[in-house]
């Protein structure tokens, strides 16, 4: 349980930790809340020979509103978006998925940030960025890029994030009012095994559906999707778009649940996640 | 773990058992191999340096090619050391003509063992299956030049 | 030490049987405790092990070069290097016809389980110690790992130890009255298969110890997380080489045990045998991971059974064929613990016949032992399964069937057809109060609304009875005593040093109770020592629910030998005749002049100055005893469980818990109350959650707490929790044991309450544990 050694750097702003991503390169490691990375040094599965532990850049740190848009910054912990009165207003389906996650402990350390650029296949927040189709800014040495959720979730464990960029600020539209997240948990762990994050838009009658823990990576269930297209949204229907929830994808297999049980439970969560969403707002 | 995939290329089968019997070929094509030791006829040490993302490890692993029926089919011996653990797996080839190119049936089975197996399980499948995926389209890549 | 008023009342109202807050607790909770990981002595090396990653594995070949080249790494040792120095593990159960597998601390040409130590560093840091494993380089042959106990039994199985030439570990059988003729009396004859899975104990504080050798007087003292100081002093110096009377074996704190640290590991060995060798004392501290792999795990047994029984409902016998998978080796109690199972198998009923046959198979697992309840919690989930299959083949009710075959009150003590003597018991009397407390008929209300409704709704119970205090010296590997001292010091204080080992038990202050009510003193002046060899001189540790009911009496003992001497002494101080003493409440007085009476501060104080001794009376106002228990004492109960599963997801959810347990005298209501609920808890887990996974290499798969889920505060219900009061005639304080119980009846109401609720679908038996996929599987097989 002891990581093999590190030397430690905490730059003071965004440039300085950009620097020393460019000078150390592959040797370098950028630490947030530090619950995805301490544990995969403390088993010597991660071995960075420099630690950039930007939890001091306050520019890192805000949740605010501007043109329609929420911007949540990238060290923003899973426990201020929980508690955001300003989220709760205009994007709850953020704080239900911040409740959901881990811990308390976890929840004051973890950020968004580090969680969506360690994109675990299991974590929460990537169906809530899929539906919401939530924007990446991204800075590196030189400059800025936006990137769209449905491009930054990359594969198991990898994000579209360059290996010399660091993640500022995602934004989400601040119009998802009926939205919903559900989660079947594994249990041991808490992460998700089938976690899917609804949002039904009651005008244009369409439906947002972002399913976690049941693939390699985070996806839309497109076919649900465009099953629901137009439709009334009854339960009926609902639960028959739900059916094909798990399409199109090679849901994981392990212990705790077969890839046949996954994407049951896909199908089961996703019923829920919509009727949930379609009751609010 | 099983894995079954299907390849396509579109070179003749002479060119895609040649290219898989090269050496030089194979420390291309597999991601993460930073050298290649011929350690006697059809066997190689690679050294390897694989995992996702940021959660690499260093691996020896010792190649073997065995029961080569040219341009047919072949198996491919792979044992895998590292602090992370171990793995080993075994792959049978087949090498189909096909019209405008070939075909190439690969059926794998892998075990793993140590740390990866104890925290990684969940991941294993999914890993051996995007290496595999990733290693023949380089060699597709690699085969079109 | 005279008594002020306040005192006197509530010295005058008893401490025993008060639910009073424990002494340990303030400073376990202030974070103020000591467990081994705390002790840091001057020179402290820290050690640390490099495990084979292999079930099965020939050794090559082990270069250690680069590891003891790293600065400040002091050495590196293999099994080369230790193995014909330090002896093999111990193990207390061997089988008559013991074959066993010698078990070297350190694998040596092979190894035999994930995890199994082949080299040991030693440094000046833990970092140091932990970056020198991996310079380590160990080239390992791999073999196939046997890792199904049925396909180990088949011919053309690979060997888990070739030099065996066989699986079997042990066979072992227990006929009990006439089976044969029970099967024959019988109108039908059910079979029902069980399994039961293998647990990983989990205890919160993983293993360690810290050696230190004092060259000087040739004399190790050895801090270890266990539960068995004494035991380990007794078997340590052979694996050693040191006299028994030149180690000390201390205790510290420790994070709970469950039976994981009722063993002697050879780790413990090593590391002590190199703090000899290097003359510097070493720590080791187990990680969770190793925790998982390394320390005993429970279970594991597969059940095929076959149950003789009436039409109305009687069981006349029972035949059991169980498979336990013991893995590698035999550790302390490895072999011992299924012959529990078949000893208990009878349960609380009055089986005419029973026969059960144990075949023990090694496996590449690490070796299972003894956890919470050893072997009872198998036997009470069988008949309590059993007892519920019975039912429901029949169609009758599974609480009838019960009162059925169970003895009446006025029929104890009662011997079973396993030929244990049920010490006391009212079975019924325990039953009646938890459907009481469950309120019964709304339950059953309930549960046909459900049905109605299309939930899948279920009650279960199970009337449980198990074994503990474990026991006479007849029946006990070595020794079924327990010691205890008491001591007035010079001030009247008194100092109580017990041979038990409670590590969360709370003996501290339930000792401190029964000696404060005993003496009459107030329980701030008593102090209660364990776990230090030094000063418990003698003593059987604890494990089997026996520390109350064995190392209480013990003092119980050693009190009244006190009171006696001190009658004598106050006679001579008073100038009256012995037979006119009287002893009450802490004063000693001659009969009608209880205003001239002495305490025991002045007794005590007499008793050590010695200058006005009656001649023939020595000074000193201390004793000690053995307490050899006539029998083991059996502990009962009834839990109630309703559950829901949810169709869709297959998860459970216990929507009621009642427990009413009888443990006999209750010493500490707070206590008990603990115990049961730690223990019902720890069988939600075994129930609904856990299970330890080695995949067909034997590379395991539940090695965290990522993957290895035990229950946390959300998933404990609102426990009502009653109890009936049985004592036991077994000891003179009439308590039987509580450690256990709750472990032992818990997991069988629950699993009773689910197949319960599956039932409408025509599920009759489901294995555990109860995850959502096995819940739901069962539910697509049945059709919907």
């Amino acid at each position: 349980m002891i990581p093999v050694a590190f030397d430690y750097a905490r730059p003071r702003s965004l440039d300085e930790a950009l620097g020393l991503l460019a000078t150390h390169g592959e040797d370098a490691k950028v630490l947030a809340g530090g619950h995805s990375l301490i544990p995969a040094m403390k088993l010597r599965l991660a071995q960075p020979k420099v630690l950039i532990d930007i939890g001091g850049i306050g520019d890192l740190r805000l949740i605010n509103q501007q043109d329609g848009k929420i911007a949540i910054g990238a060290l923003t912990t899973h426990y201020e978006i929980e508690s955001s009165d300003l989220l709760k207003q205009s994007c709850p389906l953020l704080p239900e998925v911040a409740g959901k996650i881990g811990d308390m402990q976890v929840r004051n350390k973890g950020t968004i940030g580090g969680s969506c650029v360690h994109a675990d296949p299991a974590g929460d927040w990537p169906a809530a960025m899929l539906a919401l189709d939530a924007e990446f800014e991204v800075v590196g040495r030189n400059g800025n890029r936006t990137i769209a959720a449905k491009d930054f979730f990359v594969g198991m464990l990898t994000s579209a994030i360059g290996a010399d960029e660091i993640l500022k600020v995602i934004r989400v539209p601040a119009t998802a009012k009926s939205a919903a997240y559900v989660k079947f948990a594994q249990k041991a762990s808490g992460f998700a095994i089938a976690g899917v994050a609804a949002i039904v838009d009651k005008q244009r009658k369409e439906v947002a559906v972002g399913v976690t823990g049941v693939a390699p990576a985070a996806y839309r269930a497109a076919s649900v999707e465009a099953s629901l297209r137009g439709s009334d949204l009854s339960s009926a229907t609902i639960a028959s778009a739900a059916e094909k929830a798990a399409d199109g994808v090679d849901p994981l297999s392990d212990i705790h649940a077969s890839a046949e049980f996954r994407a049951h439970l896909a199908r089961v969560q996703a019923k829920h996640a919509l009727e949930l969403a379609a009751s609010r707002g | 773990m099983k894995l079954a995939a299907t390849y396509t290329f579109d070179s003749p089968p002479e060119k895609v058992f040649a290219a898989l019997l090269d050496p030089a070929v194979l420390q291309k094509c597999i991601d993460g191999c930073e050298k290649m030791e011929k350690t006697g006829e059809d066997s190689y040490d690679a050294h390897l340096k694989v995992g996702i993302a940021s959660l690499k490890g260093s691996y020896i692993g010792k190649i073997r090619i065995e029961d080569k029926k040219p341009p047919e089919s072949f198996t491919l011996n792979v044992e895998g050391k590292g602090g992370p653990g171990w793995m080993k797996g075994k792959a049978n080839i087949r090498i189909l003509p096909k019209e405008n190119g070939t075909e190439l049936v690969c059926d794998s089975e892998g075990q793993v063992g140590g740390l990866i197996a104890a925290v990684g399980s969940r991941l294993v499948e999914a890993v051996g299956k995007k290496m595999s995926d990733e290693f023949f389209r380089k060699l597709g890549e690699h085969l079109k030049a | 030490m005279v008594m002020t008023k306040e005192e006197q009342v509530e010295a005058a109202q008893g401490y025993v049987g008060r639910a009073m807050k424990r002494v340990e607790d303030p400073r376990l909770i202030k974070g103020i405790a000591t467990y081994v990981d705390d002790l840091k002595p001057p020179g402290l090396l820290y050690a640390e092990f490099v495990r084979s990653p292999h079930a099965h594995a020939k050794i090559a070949s082990i270069n250690v070069d680069n590891a003891k080249k790293l600065q400040g790494v002091v050495g590196v040792f293999t099994g080369v290097d230790l193995n014909d120095k330090v002896g093999c593990v111990p193990t207390a159960a061997p089988q008559p016809d013991g074959k066993s597998p010698l078990h070297y601390v350190l694998a040596r040409e092979r190894a035999y389980f994930l995890g199994h130590p082949v080299a040991v560093v030693v440094a000046e840091t833990r970092a140091i110690a932990r970056d020198a494993l991996d310079l380590v380089e160990v080239d390992y042959d791999p073999l196939p790992a046997v890792t199904d106990p049925e396909k180990a039994l088949e011919k053309g199985s690979p060997l888990t130890h070739p030099e065996l030439g066989t699986n079997v570990a042990f066979r072992w059988s227990l006929p009990a009255g006439d089976v044969e003729s029970a099967f024959k009396e019988a109108d039908k004859v059910l079979k029902l298969r069980i399994v039961h899975p293998r647990l990983t104990p989990m205890a919160m504080e993983p293993r360690g110890c810290l050696a230190s050798w004092h060259a000087g007087e040739s004399s190790l003292t050895l801090w270890t997380s266990t539960q068995i100081p004494h035991l380990v002093r007794t078997l340590l110096p052979g694996m050693i080489h040191i006299p028994e009377n030149k180690l000390r074996v201390v205790t510290p704190e420790v994070g709970g045990g469950f039976g994981s640290k009722l063993n002697l590991y050879a780790e413990e060995a090593v590391i002590s045998h190199l703090a000899m060798r290097l003359n510097r004392p070493i720590k080791w501290i187990e990680g969770r991971r190793e925790n998982a792999a390394v320390t005993i795990h429970g279970r594991d047994q597969i059940g095929d059974h076959e149950i003789a029984i009436k039409n109305d409902g009687t069981v006349l016998g029972i035949r059991t064929k169980i498979i336990a998978d013991i893995g590698s080796y035999l550790q302390l109690l490895t072999a011992a613990i299924p012959t529990l199972t078949g000893l208990m198998i009878c349960g609380c009923y009055k089986l005419k016949a029973a026969h059960t046959d144990v075949t023990g198979v090694h496996t590449n697992k690490m070796c299972t032992d003894a956890y919470r309840g050893a072997g009872r919690p198998e036997a009470a989930y069988i008949i309590e399964r059993v007892m519920d299959f019975v039912a429901s083949e029949l169609g009758l009710d599974p609480v009838e069937v019960r009162l059925k075959n169970m003895p009446a009150a006025t029929e104890f003590p009662f011997t079973t057809a396993t030929g244990l003597l049920y010490d006391s018991g009212n079975y019924q009397d325990a039953l009646k109060k938890a459907q009481e407390l469950a309120n019964w008929s709304s339950l059953l209300k309930e549960r046909e609304t459900a049905r109605k409704e299309g939930r899948l709704f279920g009650i279960g119970l199970s009337t449980y009875v198990e074994i503990c205090a474990l026991g006479p010296s007849k029946i006990m590997a070595a020794g079924g005593w327990e010691w205890g001292c008491v001591r007035i010091e010079i001030s009247g204080t008194v100092t109580v040093i017990t041979g038990a080992t409670p590590h969360g038990q709370g003996q501290e202050t339930s000792f401190a109770q029964i000696a404060a009510d005993r003496l009459g003193v107030p329980i701030e002046d008593v102090v209660v020592l364990r776990g230090d060899t030094a000063s418990a001189h003698f003593g059987r540790d604890t494990y089997g629910s026996r520390g109350t009911a064995l190392g209480g009496t013990a003092i119980v003992m050693s009190i009244d030998k006190i009171i006696e001497k001190a009658k004598t002494l106050a006679a001579a101080l008073l100038k009256g005749n012995r037979e006119q003493v009287e002893f009450e409440r802490g004063k000693f007085f001659i009969k009608g002049q209880e205003k001239d009476y002495l305490g025991w501060g002045q007794l005590a104080s007499e008793a050590y100055v010695a200058k006005n001794l009656p001649p023939g009376l020595e000074p000193g106002l201390e004793a000690s005893s053995f307490f050899e228990p006539s029998n083991c004492t059996f502990p009962f109960g009834t839990h109630i469980v309703a559950a829901e599963v949810d169709r869709e997801t297959g998860q459970v959810k216990i929507r009621k818990y009642v427990a009413v347990d009888d443990c006999g005298n209750q010493v500490n209501p707070l206590l008990v109350e603990g115990q049961v609920q730690g223990g019902i808890t720890q069988s939600i887990g075994a129930a609904l959650m856990e299970r330890t996974v080695y995949d067909e290499n034997g590379q395991l798969l539940t090695g965290e707490f990522m993957d290895y889920a035990i229950p946390r505060a959300e998933d404990s219900p609102e426990y009502v929790l009653g109890s009936t009061v049985t004592p036991s005639p077994s000891n003179p304080l009439g308590v039987k044991g509580v450690g256990e119980a709750g472990t032992i009846g818990a997991t069988p109401a629950i699993a009773n309450a689910v197949i319960d609720a599956l039932s409408p679908l025509g599920v009759r038996h489901l294995d555990i544990p109860f995850t959502p996929e096995q819940v739901w599987r069962a539910i697509q097989k049945k059709g919907d």
